[in-house]
This record gives structure tokens, C-alpha cells and sequence, in this order.
């Protein structure tokens, strides 16, 4: 039971800077995800909150005590690795015993937390197995259970389903979640995939390039992107970007080049006033473009043809050529019988969309429903 | 990334020559090769055998007459000098294998796991031993244990053969620690060991298989050295390798002599290689 408190974390490989300035408090009992792009710096934070790499810079405190300096073993931590690192000559029994004979603890005690551990996670009939002759979700529950066993005061994940099948990783998703409900620890987890992320997270941080790009629940993230790229990572498919020019016209100001001019509302007007003659990027998530007139205020139509359309039962994702620029909409009734080349009419309710500065990590100008985002935002250069 | 997969692209098939034989002809093809490789591995081994078991006056006529005699084994074997270095070969491949080994595995390791100025340094060292070819050291080596009094005694053989079983064998070991996974022994840091720990009780013991091979390969090459033996010993300390050569003399070569000794000096390697087999091929696939 401790809290993770990350203040200004830096970590420098010769010239690459691999982490930047990391700010990060994680409460007591709370999961925290580390989501980004393969080399954003999220295994290099978490290796130095367990103390497999040195911090270049900044501190960081577990449980109120500042661990830079101390051993992995001292800093009462659990890992679980992306490729499970369980030891390869070892029984599962041993694997699970291994950190609690290293602390001395009697041999009966190690039982019962063993025999506690595997039953939460359902391996008591593989104790007697070598990892090898373990499954790959067999190896991840093993793995768990090496951690669970320990009590530790936080638990560190790398990556820990990337190695499953589909199929696999959803399910063990699904017995992480349920694992919660009963070993609550403070938890950092690593994951380069959005939908855990988005699943597990009480909070997320999202990074790129080692520096933190917004942290927050999972729908403020989602519905509140601080910036194009926080926007383009979370939501699966992905948000639609389209690059549009703020322009001066009868009084008011409007978003050119995309079907017809878009009249700006006046908080949205406000908000964009510094922007005239700029490019900005539109932000659209696929579900919020509908087929149809949609409702008459603060509603964008467009006129434009559909390039295809992918059946998925539940829905259908169209995607749409509008002038020269295609969008994909998502959440088309299924039933609808739709063909390349129709012409058709969709319609965004303004109030969901966002505006973002020009560039891949442009920051919000506007998003949707918020009004004008003020939280000063470092983006990459 | 099952995206990839999908693609439905399959690389076109490389054709070998082999391809173009009818399936027979590549059996019989195959066997030819095989059969081929046997005669050229098995056949001088098959001679020498023969020589050791023929009468002196038999050996330039080895296939010709049908007089086979153990008496040869016995003679050798009263040479009081064959029997003391069959039992020096054998403590020094053992003992070097013992103490090489030892030093190969850290260092092996310490090459495999980290950077820095110490392990570059000890790269470099053992990268430039290793491109001066073998007979080189020889020399110098002979001045130095000279110089050290111990020429012709068992420290005077077994430390430089330490040392260049620790630049030639250090890589190989560096190659089955980069084969385990580290970030087991990243596990073990977290739970309760220091590096020594982890180095000794995770790493290593996944080792093993690699470091059996190897073990296996260090024996061998000690017990079939030729060369250090020859220049770094003398009455004293005789080695197999070397005795084995003094069968020819200026009265000519007894033949028959040499083949025995050379027989009974297979039988020690040829076990070590039988029992070994199994860790070789499956330590060298690590
Ligand atoms: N030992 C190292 N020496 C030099 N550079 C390193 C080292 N380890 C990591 N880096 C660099 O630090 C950056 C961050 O690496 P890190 O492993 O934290 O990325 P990641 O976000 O975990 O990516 P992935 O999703 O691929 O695991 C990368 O640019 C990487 O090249
Ligand atoms: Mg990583």
C-alpha cells in the first residue's frame, strides 16, 4: 500500500534523451497506464520507479521514501516483464517461492501464500511444471502469481499481454481487471495499446518522445485530447484529422476547404480568433459523423460520395470522399445498404468537434463541449 | 502485427540445384555425399587401427596378410613415459578446462551483460589475443616460462593454455548469455537478489547446457594439443600429443608403436565426445 510520487524524472543515454521531465503522482490503490508509441520512454520510466535503471535526474518516492538510491530488492516492488522472465529452470512452485525464501519467510508461510496466489489465478495443477511446458497465458498467470505472492507495495507492468494472441490478450485483460476486485495495489502499467489502456486505466499518461503528453481518466483523454497527438492515439479507428484554413468572411470567421465554408459558433469563433489566416486541423472522431440532416443547430453538413464500406454487424464504417479529403464515419446502422460511389450527406454536431493547431502534436484550440483549453501544454519540437 | 501476416504474399520459392534431380536421384545424391564425407573422416581412422594392431614388419603392408597382434598396446604401455603422459594430458585438460572455465563463464558474462570503460577494455584485450594467430605465442611464451622457472612443469602449461581459452572460448560464452533472456535476472533483482545473486542462482544455471558444451569442447582441444606441448614441456612433464611424435626417429618411424599410442589416445577423446554429444549439440544450439 504506498503511493508513487514521480517529480521531474529525467533519463539521459549518452545523447538520447530517453525520458523527459516526468511529473507523475499515482495514489494508493490506483492503476495507472503508461500508453505511447514503440520508444516513447514508457519501459525507461517504469524500469527506474523498479530500480533497473538509473534516474539521470529528478526523484522518485514510494510509500513516502525517496528510492533513487536503493536496490530493486529493497524498494518492495513486483515486475512483470513482456516476456514473462520466469525462471527458465525452475517449477512454477519455485518460481513463486523464489522471492519469499530470498526474504527468509518459513517455508509453511510460503505454502499458504502460494497456495492463496494460485487459486486466485487458477494454476494449482501446474506447480510441478518447468515454464517451458507452460502455455504463453499459463506463463502470464505464473508470472502474476510470482508478484501476488510477495504483497508488494506496487506492482510494475511491462507490456504483459503484448505477447498473447488476440484472443488471449482479451481475456486475460478481463482477469487482470477482475484481479483488481482483489489484490487492490497501486499498479503501473505499460502498454502500447490503446484499448488496455483505455480498458484498465483508472488514469492514463500518455507519452511521446519521453515527455508526458496529457494525463487523465480514460474519457477525459478521450473526450478532452490536449493535443493532436493524445487525439489520434486513443480511439479505435482512429480520429479523423483534417487540415483546414481559419478565414475572416462576412463578419465572422469560418473553416475553409472543407465541403462548404463552416460557420464558426462565437465561443468557437473566440476561441480560434488568433488563428485567422492560419491552418488548423480539424479534429472529428468517425462516430460523431452521422449519415443524414442530423439536427438543425450547430450542425456541419457535408456533401460528399462514399468511397466503401466495411461490414462489421454491428455497425458499418464508411469512408467518405468530401472534395478532395476522406473521412471514415463510424456507426452506420448495418442494415443500411450503402455502395462506393453514392453521393450522400452527413452532418457533425459542431459541439464535438476539436480544433488543433497545425503540426502532429499540435495542441488543442478548441474541444468539443470545453470551450477553449488553457492548460499550458508542452508539445515536441 | 497480424496485419502483416495477412497479406496473402508468399516469397517465391528459391530454387537449388538439388530441385533439379528427380527425388531419387537426391537420395542417391545425399547418400553419395554422406558416404563420401565417412570415407574421407573414417577411413584414415580405419587404417590407423589396423597399423596398431600389425606386426612391425607388417605395417608398409598393412593390407596385405592376416596377422593381427595386441602385443604392440603391450609394448607401448611398459614405456614408462607413454603411461606418464597419458595421466599428464589428462590432469592438464582437466585442470584447465576446471580453471578456464571458470573465468570464461564471468567473463563471457560480463561481455554479454555490460558496457562500459572496464568491459570494453577486457573486449579489446581478449579481441586482439584472439587475431594473433596461434603459433605466435608460442615463442614468447617458451622465454616467459623460462624466465618464471617454470618451463616444463604443469603451471608452465596450464597458464597459457588458461589464457587462450579465455580469449577464444570468452565469445562463445558471450553468445549463450545473450541467448537468456535478462530480464530473468532483472526478476531476480526485484526479488531479493543482488547481481552476484542473480548472476549465480538465475543466470548461470540457464547456462549450463552452454557451458557443458564447452566444457566438453576445452577438453578436447587441451588433450589434442600439439603445439604448447611441444615447445613448453620437455622430460619432465611429457605430453600424449608429443610423446606419440617421438616414435620416429632417426632409425625411421615405428609405425605400429605410434598407431597404438595414437589409438589409446582416441579412446579418452572419443568418450568425451560420445557422452558429451548430447550437450554439445544442445548447448550450441542455445
Ligand atoms: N540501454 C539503452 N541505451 C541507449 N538507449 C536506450 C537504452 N534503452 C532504451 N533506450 C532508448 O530510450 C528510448 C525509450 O526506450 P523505451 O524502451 O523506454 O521505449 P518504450 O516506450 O518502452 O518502447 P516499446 O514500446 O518499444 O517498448 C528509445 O529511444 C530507446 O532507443
Ligand atoms: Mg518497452
Amino acid at each position: 500500500m504506498a503511493e508513487v510520487k514521480l517529480t521531474q524524472v529525467n533519463k539521459r543515454y549518452g545523447n538520447i534523451h530517453a525520458v523527459h521531465d516526468v511529473d507523475l503522482t499515482v495514489a494508493d490503490e490506483e492503476f495507472v497506464v503508461l500508453v505511447g508509441p514503440s520508444g516513447c520512454g514508457k519501459s525507461t520510466t517504469l524500469r527506474m520507479v523498479a530500480g533497473l535503471e538509473e534516474i539521470s535526474g529528478g526523484t522518485i518516492d514510494i510509500g513516502g521514501r525517496v528510492v533513487n538510491d536503493l536496490p530493486p530488492r529493497d524498494r518492495d516492488i513486483a515486475m512483470v516483464f513482456q516476456n514473462y522472465a520466469l525462471y527458465q529452470h525452475m517449477t512454477v512452485y519455485d518460481n513463486l517461492a523464489f522471492g519469499l525464501r530470498n526474504r527468509k519467510v518459513p517455508e509453511a508461510d510460503i505454502r499458504k501464500e502460494i497456495d492463496r496466489a494460485a487459486s486466485i489465478l487458477g494454476i494449482q495443477p501446474l506447480m510441478a511444471r518447468k515454464p517451458k511446458q507452460l502455455s504463453g497465458g499459463q506463463q502470464q498467470r505464473v508470472a502474476l502469481g510470482r508478484c501476488i505472492v510477495r504483497n508488494p507495495a506496487v506492482f510494475l507492468f511491462d507490456e504483459p499481454l503484448s505477447n498473447l494472441d488476440a484472443k488471449l490478450r482479451a481475456q486475460m485483460r478481463i482477469e487482470l481487471k477482475e484481479l483488481r476486485t482483489r489484490v487492490a495495489t497501486t499498479s503501473i502499467y505499460v502498454t502500447h495499446d490503446q484499448v488496455e489502456a483505455m480498458t484498465l486505466g483508472d488514469r492514463i499518461v500518455v507519452m511521446k518522445d519521453g515527455l508526458v503528453q496529457q494525463i487523465g481518466t480514460p474519457l477525459e483523454l478521450y473526450r478532452t485530447p490536449a493535443n493532436r497527438f493524445v487525439g489520434s492515439f486513443l480511439g479505435s479507428p482512429a480520429m479523423n484529422f483534417v487540415d483546414v484554413t481559419v478565414v475572416q468572411k462576412n463578419g465572422g470567421l469560418v473553416l475553409s476547404d472543407f465541403g462548404a465554408d463552416i460557420v464558426l459558433p462565437d465561443a468557437m469563433a473566440a476561441a480560434l480568433a488568433g488563428h485567422v489566416g492560419k491552418n488548423v486541423v480539424i479534429g472529428l472522431r468517425p462516430e460523431h459523423i452521422l449519415m443524414g440532416e442530423g439536427s438543425s443547430e450547430g450542425t456541419i453538413r457535408l456533401d460528399g460520395s462514399i468511397v466503401l464500406t466495411e461490414q462489421l454487424g454491428a455497425q458499418q464504417l464508411v469512408e467518405l470522399r468530401v472534395g478532395e479529403r476522406t473521412v471514415m464515419a463510424a456507426g452506420v446502422d448495418p442494415d443500411l445498404r450503402l455502395q462506393g460511389g453514392d453521393a450522400g450527406r452527413f452532418s457533425i454536431a459542431l459541439d464535438r468537434v476539436h480544433v488543433f493547431a497545425a503540426g502532429d502534436s499540435g495542441p488543442v484550440l478548441w474541444s468539443a463541449g470545453k470551450g477553449q483549453v488553457t492548460a499550458p501544454l508542452r508539445h515536441v519540437s | 502485427m497480424s496485419v502483416a501476416t495477412d497479406t496473402g504474399y508468399t516469397p517465391p520459392k528459391r530454387g537449388s540445384f538439388l530441385d533439379a534431380l528427380a527425388p531419387g536421384g537426391k537420395r542417391a545424391f545425399f547418400l553419395l555425399s554422406v558416404l563420401g564425407v565417412l570415407l574421407i573422416f573414417a577411413f584414415p581412422v580405419f587404417w590407423l587401427v589396423l597399423t596398431s594392431m600389425r606386426p612391425a614388419w607388417g605395417v608398409y603392408y598393412v593390407h596385405r596378410g592376416l596377422e593381427f597382434t595386441l602385443g604392440n598396446y603391450l609394448e607401448v604401455l611398459e614405456q614408462e613415459v607413454v603411461v606418464h603422459a597419458f595421466f599428464n594430458s589428462f590432469v592438464i585438460a582437466t585442470l584447465s578446462t576446471f580453471f578456464s572455465l571458470t573465468v570464461t563463464v564471468t567473463s563471457g558474462y560480463m561481455l554479454s551483460r555490460f558496457t562500459g570503460k572496464l568491459a570494453n577494455a577486457w573486449f579489446g584485450t581478449i579481441y586482439i589475443f584472439r587475431t594473433i594467430p596461434y603459433i605466435t605465442w608460442v615463442l614468447p611464451l617458451y622465454f616467459v616460462t623460462q624466465w618464471w622457472g617454470i618451463f616444463d612443469t604443469y603451471l608452465g602449461l596450464l597458464l597459457p593454455h588458461i589464457a587462450v581459452h579465455i580469449c577464444f572460448f570468452s565469445w562463445l560464452m558471450k553468445g549463450f548469455f545473450d541467448g537468456i533472456d535478462p530480464s530473468m535476472e532483472s526478476a531476480a533483482l526485484i526479488d531479493g537478489c543482488t547481481r552476484w545473486g542473480a548472476f549465480l542462482r538465475v543466470a548461470l544455471p540457464s547456462a549450463l547446457p552452454g557451458i557443458a558444451a564447452l566444457s566438453i569442447l576445452c577438453w578436447l582441444w587441451t588433450w589434442n594439443e600439439f603445439l604448447f606441448a611441444l615447445i613448453l614441456t620437455s622430460h619432465n612433464t611429457p605430453m600424449i600429443t608429443v610423446v606419440m611424435a617421438q616414435f620416429v626417429s632417426e632409425l625411421g618411424t615405428e609405425w605400429n608403436l605410434m598407431s597404438a599410442t595414437a589409438v589409446m589416445a582416441m579412446v579418452p577423446a572419443l568418450i568425451v565426445a560420445i557422452f558429451g554429444q548430447k550437450y554439445v549439440v544442445r548447448g550450441l544450439k542455445v
